[in-house]
């Protein structure tokens, strides 16, 4: 089973990876002092700004935190559909 | 004489702070430099052990902060190298025994005496951490690639970035590598730990059983030249003494005979 497991790892589940990324994301809370509800909350708030500007396509809608150097980016992508009238 | 004071600090405890002092001490002086450990963990002291000196301590840090005796009178002499000396910390006293400012005039007056002033750091970020920065001109950072250890080297790291007028340069040193376990995907390489705290690397120290035996003899870097963790922290020295030394090839470290092979035909295998 171990070998076969070996055989079909893809890339990015290995537990090297997963704690980089882990490692990654709470670096960046822990650099901003950032609580943990605190993004998700933002989140909503950005989402319901755009919304009334824009139809917007929530399932390909992407938010997340980068990390360039030892600073921190919000990335934000909101696939416009149609502008509201 | 103006030496260069550097410390050597971590945030964790456990990962090799005392350990790398002691080796990078000795392959410092053994290159003719003339270097003084100084050990900050006031009541938790342990390089005097590492060293092999524990017998030889007469006065410690906080006698000569307290001008109880001479700062000469304090320093214990190595058993091999005439250039190296060790500052021992006091034993039965605590962190609240010194102050920063005591630190300071301390540190300037060693690096009057020697070319390389190491001082050891306590684990932690609190007053035993302020005190043993507070001298010091530049910083090395030791971590582990686990994610505890890194944690905390970042922490030390923005703490270290907001004293940028006092603390010129600060680098890293990735501690306890497993290159099999990193081949495997099980543990974060040293590329991993680089990105993710995006500092400038000193040097990266493989684990090495070797390492307890030199402790255990108190005698750093007496293995010789085969000791892989040795030749890390001679490299790190010629690094500090603003040497290129090219970084150890880890693969090679495991090598069987076909990993020997491939990487004579693919030489761009390293860290």
């Amino acid at each position: 089973m171990q070998v076969l497991n070996w055989f079909f790892r893809t890339k990015g589940d290995d537990v090297r990876t997963r704690a980089k990324d882990r490692m990654r994301l709470m670096l960046i809370h822990d650099r901003l002092e950032l609580p943990p509800d605190r993004l998700a909350s933002l989140e909503e708030e950005l989402i319901a700004v755009v919304s009334r500007y824009f139809e917007i396509d929530r399932d390909t809608t992407r938010f997340d935190l980068q990390q360039y150097e030892r600073r921190a980016a919000l990335v934000a992508n909101f696939p416009l559909l149609r502008s509201k009238s | 004489m103006s030496g260069r004071v550097i410390v050597v600090t971590s945030g964790k405890g456990g990962v090799g702070k005392t350990t790398a002092t002691a080796n990078i001490g000795v392959a410092l002086a053994s290159t003719g430099a003339s270097v003084a450990l100084v050990d900050m963990d006031i009541g938790l002291r342990n390089l005097d052990i590492l060293m092999g000196l524990e017998n030889r301590v007469v006065y410690n840090l906080v006698d000569v902060v307290e001008e109880k005796c001479k700062l000469r009178q304090a320093l214990v002499k190595d058993k091999r190298l005439p250039s190296l000396c060790l500052l021992p910390a006091a034993q039965t006293r605590d962190k609240s025994a010194v102050n920063a400012e005591q630190m300071k005039k301390l540190s300037d007056e060693l690096k009057t005496m020697f070319d390389y002033v190491l001082i050891d750091s306590p684990a932690g970020i609190e007053s035993g951490f302020q005190n043993a920065i507070a001298g010091a001109s530049e910083a090395v950072v030791i971590c582990t690639p686990e994610m505890s250890a890194v944690r905390d080297a970042d922490r030390v790291i923005g703490l270290l970035e907001a004293r940028k007028e006092e603390i010129g340069q600060y680098r890293l040193i990735i501690n306890r590598i497993r290159p099999q376990m990193v081949k495997s995907n099980d543990m974060m390489s040293v590329q991993d730990v680089l990105e993710i705290l995006s500092v400038k690397l000193l040097g990266v120290v493989p684990e090495d059983d070797e390492v307890i035996v030199s402790t255990n003899k108190g005698e750093p870097l007496s293995g010789g030249e085969n000791v892989r963790a040795g030749q890390a922290y001679r490299n790190i020295a010629q690094r500090l003494k603003g040497e290129e030394v090219p970084f150890l090839d880890l693969d090679s470290l495991n090598a069987t005979w076909l990993s020997k092979v491939v990487s004579f035909f693919n030489p761009t295998a390293r860290v």
